[in-house]
């Protein structure tokens, strides 16, 4: 039979240290669901799918060292060997996305349109360059060669056609069908028809305000700031790496060389987010033990001071059971106490770190996930003490000390 | 009521075995108030430990109420002692934090008794106890024979065939322990067999039977001290 009652009066003269072992586990649950919405939010923002194939992805730079270095015919040269390496499925010449790096501008849907731009990065590329990202094409057509231009970096001249990304295509033409259309460039009157539509890239910068919003040009610049971008076939990307390397060297060894895959860059690129979701985890778990620690304290000092309490209800008739239950069931009105105000801390709490963090907002359900696993923990840590209570003996009641 | 027969209990520590009864046989029937007296040391508690399932006996045969109890599991020897035995306790042994009425009803919770049937139950055993006016106090607020009086009504209420005493007045001013002695005298005289430790020899006078352990074993069994002395007188 539950005692419900006679647990709350017991628990209502001890009151100051059950309501501070409640607020405890109160506040825990607060910091932790709010922390565990950040965790989420940034594990889902590292996860989130890119649109590219990361995994395959080999980038290469290299500095030239003469002054005079002929760039486009290197080019030219390094793109004919890479395209014949074994394990190579696709290569271009442009700037890897992911990796922090790379070029915005504001792009309008008429011409000198001064207000209402809409960020986006955009980068330059080849005909080969949706398949070397292995990017998909969902509607129009890519680039033709002929259509490739060889610009200088100082160049005003623009392209005439350019492929956007769904995201950018959904953002500028909402009532659909922007293939067709034109897009204008920083407030000028040359139109660039959308010939093609890629269903994602997330650019250079996926935690910007314009991830997701891409523009691609035509063009090969002729520029230092640029990467080859090699696609390996499955599997083979550590080995394309090196034989990257090895075969750009053995080409031009007059060349400071940089081999990376793409998934390095991104992992640099959210090496802020993995250290906020392993300081958040370490806050977490921390302050769980924490926890634990109180309630296996408290539970545990509360059974030696009720030693005699224990034997004499043990004489009266209490099962082993039963003297278990009597403090798993304390213990777990401490928590649910603990929990309810937690909750309601929480949601207050967010909406503090809402205001002035621009968190995002805590669901209930999380919190209740939370208060869930908070209350398990608390079961948990009273389980052994409460066991352990079990075992004194009822002779205990009959003993002067 | 009890039977015990060659009862044998002893503790071992690592280098040291305690024998602490040895060889005990004893019988107490139905409806007998029996006192036990001993000097400290001698199994007078160890005696009420086994008699009341509170320790199990290294050996021999304990028989309560004509069942074996030898080998009883923890849980029915909880049962049994929760039916038949009610216990009253030298200091009282109250919780502390629970008001009177909640006291009382410990052991008819461990029972399964419904609300309405423990109510009724608490009611009148404090009202035998006189101290139905009291129930919600809690046990600080009342003095030392009040308290042995709740511990009283908390082993009356369920309503036991055996009450096993561990020196019910031990605490208590003699006026107190007076009071609390002719309330057990009337509690037998209902028909509740009682089985009282005691150091008081004018307290154990007034038993049926007088039972004095010494070292262990039952040194001196005297029949109806009472009849005695009115014979010697």
């Amino acid at each position: 039979m539950l005692e419900l009652r006679p647990i709350l009066s017991a628990l209502w003269r001890h009151k100051i240290s059950a309501l501070l072992i409640a607020l405890q586990l109160g506040l825990t649950l607060a910091i932790v669901s709010n922390a565990s919405v950040v965790i989420q939010e940034r594990e889902e923002r590292i996860a989130r799918p890119t649109g590219i194939a990361e995994a395959d992805i080999v980038t290469a730079h290299f500095m030239p060292i003469p002054k005079d270095y002929d760039l486009l015919e290197a080019f030219r040269l390094d793109m004919d060997m890479i395209r014949q390496l074994p394990g190579v499925a696709a290569a271009t010449i442009s700037r890897a996305p992911l990796a922090g790096s790379g070029s915005s501008g504001g792009f309008h849907t008429k011409p000198h349109q001064e207000v209402g731009s809409t960020g986006a990065a955009f980068f330059s590329g080849d005909e080969h360059f949706i398949d070397a990202l292995g990017m998909k094409l969902v509607a129009g057509r890519n680039f033709t060669p002929s259509e490739i231009r060889i610009m200088e970096s100082s160049s005003s001249e623009r392209p005439t056609i350019t492929i956007i990304t769904q995201q950018l295509a959904d953002t500028l033409f909402p009532e659909g069908n922007a293939l067709g259309k034109s897009l204008y460039f920083g407030g000028d009157d040359n139109p660039m028809e959308i010939v093609g539509i890629v269903e994602r890239n997330l650019g250079p910068w996926p935690n910007s305000s314009v991830a997701g919003n891409t523009v691609f040009f035509p063009a090969i610049m002729e520029t230092q700031w640029y990467d080859y971008i090699v696609r390996a076939e499955p599997g083979q990307r550590d080995a394309v790496l090196k034989l990257l390397e090895e075969k750009m060297a053995e080409r031009d060894a007059e060349r400071v060389i940089e081999v990376k895959t793409l998934t390095e860059q991104k992992t640099r690129y959210y090496a802020g987010d993995n250290t906020m979701i392993k300081v958040l985890t370490g806050v977490v778990s921390l302050l769980t033990f924490i926890v634990a620690l109180g309630i296996v304290g408290l539970t545990v000092f509360w059974i030696t001071q009720r030693q005699k309490q224990i034997g004499v209800r043990r004489a009266l008739g209490a099962t082993r059971t039963a003297i278990s239950r009597y403090f798993l069931l304390e213990n777990l009105m401490i928590a649910a106490t603990g929990v309810a105000l937690g909750t309601a801390a929480a949601q207050i709490f967010n909406q503090f770190l809402a205001s002035e963090f621009g968190q995002p907002a805590l669901p209930l359900s999380t919190t209740l996930v939370c208060a869930f696993i908070l209350l398990a923990v608390s079961l948990t840590s009273a389980l052994v003490p409460a066991l352990r209570a079990a075992n004194i003996s009822p002779a205990m009641a009959t003993r002067s000390v | 009521m009890l039977k015990m027969h060659n009862i044998r209990k002893s503790y071992r520590t690592d280098t040291i075995e305690t024998h602490a009864l040895r060889d005990f046989s004893l019988e107490v029937n139905e409806g007998e108030f029996v006192s036990v007296t001993g000097p400290s040391g001698s199994g007078k508690t160890t005696f009420l430990n086994i008699a009341g399932l509170l320790e199990t006996p290294t050996g021999g045969q304990y028989l309560l109420d004509g069942q074996e109890v030898g080998n009883l599991s923890d849980r029915e020897r909880s049962h049994l002692r929760n039916e038949k035995i009610g216990f009253i306790f030298q200091g009282f042994n109250l919780i502390p934090d629970l008001s009177l009425f909640d006291n009382i009803d410990v052991p008819l919770r461990y029972r399964g008794f419904n609300a309405k049937e423990r109510r009724r139950r608490i009611e009148k055993s404090l009202e035998q106890v006189g101290l139905s006016a009291r129930a919600k106090h809690l046990p600080a607020q009342l003095s030392g024979g009040q308290q042995q009086r709740v511990a009283i009504a908390r082993a009356l209420a369920g309503e036991p065939r055996f009450l096993l005493a561990d020196e019910p007045t031990g605490n208590l001013d003699s006026l107190m322990a007076r009071q609390v002695m002719e309330l057990l005298e009337f509690i037998n005289q209902w028909g509740t067999t009682i089985v009282m430790v005691t150091h008081d020899p004018d307290l154990a006078r007034r038993a049926h039977r007088n039972i004095q352990i010494v070292d262990g074993q039952v040194s001196d069994l005297r029949q109806n001290i009472a009849a005695d002395e009115a014979a010697i007188a």
